[in-house]
């Protein structure tokens, strides 16, 4: 079971007229296979906190670990923007972040979620050959192709479409379902985090965090749903309340 | 690729389609046509009417063989390979362009890849605008003087004419390497020679490609500059002799088939490792 733990975490870039603090007083633990939505309104540190998670950036002070079972846990991201290697074909680009490339596993488990996310007839295609949705589902299936503990997601629909997204939301959750693990999701939209998510964390402007919400609804949530609608309600009137602007 | 086959071979194509077709081979016509008149006016002059053309500008009728005819020229190439000199003055010239600009290759990526930290960018900054600017003539010179017909007489005017170019068009390419994609790499855990290999080449390719067509072009003609001056072999010594001599059909072969060499070597050998590279970008434009 994979295992986040956050402890006094502060991040800061630039010295003097241009520092900026992206993050503060962050204190936190996640466990086991919950779906964590992390919203709050731009500029507030979304980013920096999955870029220090996954290894990207480091913390100007404080602590983070990411164990499984006690082991270093094996991370997976899905960006805003795909991030394929152009000039590699799909099926290149999602073995290239594989542990092992070349065997005939990794190329089997590769064409599995390729599958899944409707792309297998695809792999031998270059990125700039596919559509902008179609591309991000290739980032969703690397991600999952690397079978993580850990999945962190950066706001990965919001440069789709209304309907593509809506579609990939439904694919993304039948996967998480079906393959159990950690997901750690940015998003700017209270209503899909609280269609998507066990667990919402709310961030205010210089990084620090405001509210840890648990939202108790039954799975699939469907945005019609009363219960989902009033949940939503709750969690916009918090953000109203801690006066951030819900972009 | 089997998606772009098929659209090929779709057999009803629209009106729109067959028009927009027709005239983009009007087009290509065209093009080739103005392409080839362009050489038929060129030489037509030079063979019928140059003589008197000089004659009127200078009030004397011009000896024939001062300026021979493009025919005339044409016919002394069998002689000139017959004699065996002409492989061995291209293979000498081709040695010299081949190491010369192989060392400017390999200090211009080193000063390339050093420019990325600020104190040898200034460094090196105002060499680097005297190697993209002065004239080989000046390098080619200081080299004879130097040197004389020892090697660096001629390895040193290339590598000057050179590096510059390389190391620029290097910098550039490692200022503007995909941060998203190396970053990606990293929270994938992706080890550090794959990422070389798969994204810092691939993206440094282009850029090193240009430096090596731009780095040729300009590194043969100051190798035929060398040659004029301190060598006794290569093709611009036997242009020196052809001159020396009054051989002006023979000086012209030289001169000519180099052209046509140096054509070939941009048009076919170049392109042919440029779409073997890129592969992947007809792909994606054809798509
Ligand atoms: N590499 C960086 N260099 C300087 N400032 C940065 C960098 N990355 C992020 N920031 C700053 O840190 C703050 C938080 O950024 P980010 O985590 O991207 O916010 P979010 O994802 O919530 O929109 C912003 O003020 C941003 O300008
Ligand atoms: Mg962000």
């Amino acid at each position: 079971m994979a295992q986040i733990k956050i402890d006094n975490l502060r991040k800061e870039f630039g010295v003097g007229d241009d520092k900026v603090v992206a993050l503060q007083n962050v204190n936190l633990e996640i466990e086991g296979d919950v779906f964590v939505s992390i919203v709050g309104p731009s500029g507030c540190g979304k980013s920096t906190l999955l870029n220090i998670l996954s290894g990207i950036e480091t913390p100007s002070s404080g602590k983070v670990e990411i164990t499984q079972d006690r082991h270093d846990a094996n991370p997976g991201y899905v960006f805003q923007a795909a991030r394929l290697l152009p000039w590699r074909t799909v099926m290149d680009n999602l073995l290239f972040v594989q542990k092992d490339p070349d065997s005939e596993e990794a190329r089997a488990r590769c064409q599995k979620y390729l599958d899944m996310v409707h792309l297998g007839d695809k792999g031998d295609k270059y990125p700039g050959e596919l559509s902008g949705g179609m591309q991000q589902r290739v980032g969703i299936a690397r991600a999952f192709a690397v079978e993580p503990d850990v999945l962190f997601m950066d706001e990965p629909f919001s440069h789709l479409d209304a309907i593509t997204a809506r579609s990939l939301r439904r694919e993304l959750h039948e996967m998480w379902a079906a393959t159990g693990k950690t997901i750690l999701f940015v998003t700017h939209d209270v209503g899909e985090a609280v269609e998507l998510s066990n667990r919402i964390l709310v961030f205010a402007k210089g990084g620090k965090l405001e509210d840890d919400i648990n939202v108790e609804l039954p799975f699939p949530r469907d945005a019609a749903n009363e219960e989902v609608a009033v949940a939503k309600a709750q969690v916009l009137k918090k953000f109203e309340d801690l006066d951030l602007v819900a972009t | 690729m089997t998606a772009v086959q098929e659209r090929h071979e779709e057999p009803t194509k629209s009106a729109e389609e067959q028009r927009l077709e027709a005239a983009a081979r009007k087009e290509k016509q065209l093009k080739w046509f103005w392409r080839i008149m362009g050489y038929i006016t060129v030489l037509g002059v030079w063979e019928f009417a140059i003589a008197d053309i000089l004659g009127l500008a200078t009030g004397r009728t011009l000896d024939e063989n001062l300026l021979p005819g493009p025919l005339r020229i044409v016919e002394t190439f069998p002689d000139i390979v017959a004699s065996g000199r002409f492989f061995t003055s291209f293979g000498a010239t081709l040695t010299r362009i081949g190491v010369g600009f192989g060392i400017a290759l390999i200090l211009g990526t080193a000063i390339g890849l050093l420019t990325q930290i600020k104190w040898f960018e200034n460094f090196f900054r105002d060499f680097q605008t005297v190697g993209l600017t002065a004239p080989g003539l000046v390098w080619a010179l200081v080299g004879l003087i130097i040197w004389g017909f020892k090697p660096m007489g001629w390895i040193f005017p290339i590598v000057m004419v050179t590096f510059a170019l390389v190391s620029v068009n290097i910098a550039e390419g490692v200022r503007s390497l995909p941060k998203d994609l190396i970053d990606m790499a990293k929270a994938f855990g992706t080890p550090q020679l794959r990422r070389q290999r798969e994204i810092v080449i691939p993206h440094l390719a282009p850029f090193i490609f240009t430096a090596i067509r731009f780095g040729f072009s300009i590194g043969w003609k100051v190798t035929v500059l060398t040659e004029v001056f301190s060598s006794n072999e290569g093709i611009g010594f036997e242009m020196r002799v052809a001159s020396q001599l009054f051989r002006l059909d023979e000086f012209f072969t030289w001169v000519l088939s180099f052209f046509v060499f140096a054509l070939f070597l941009e048009k076919v050998v170049l392109q042919y490792f440029e779409r073997r590279f890129f592969h992947w970008r007809q792909e994606v434009a054809t798509a």
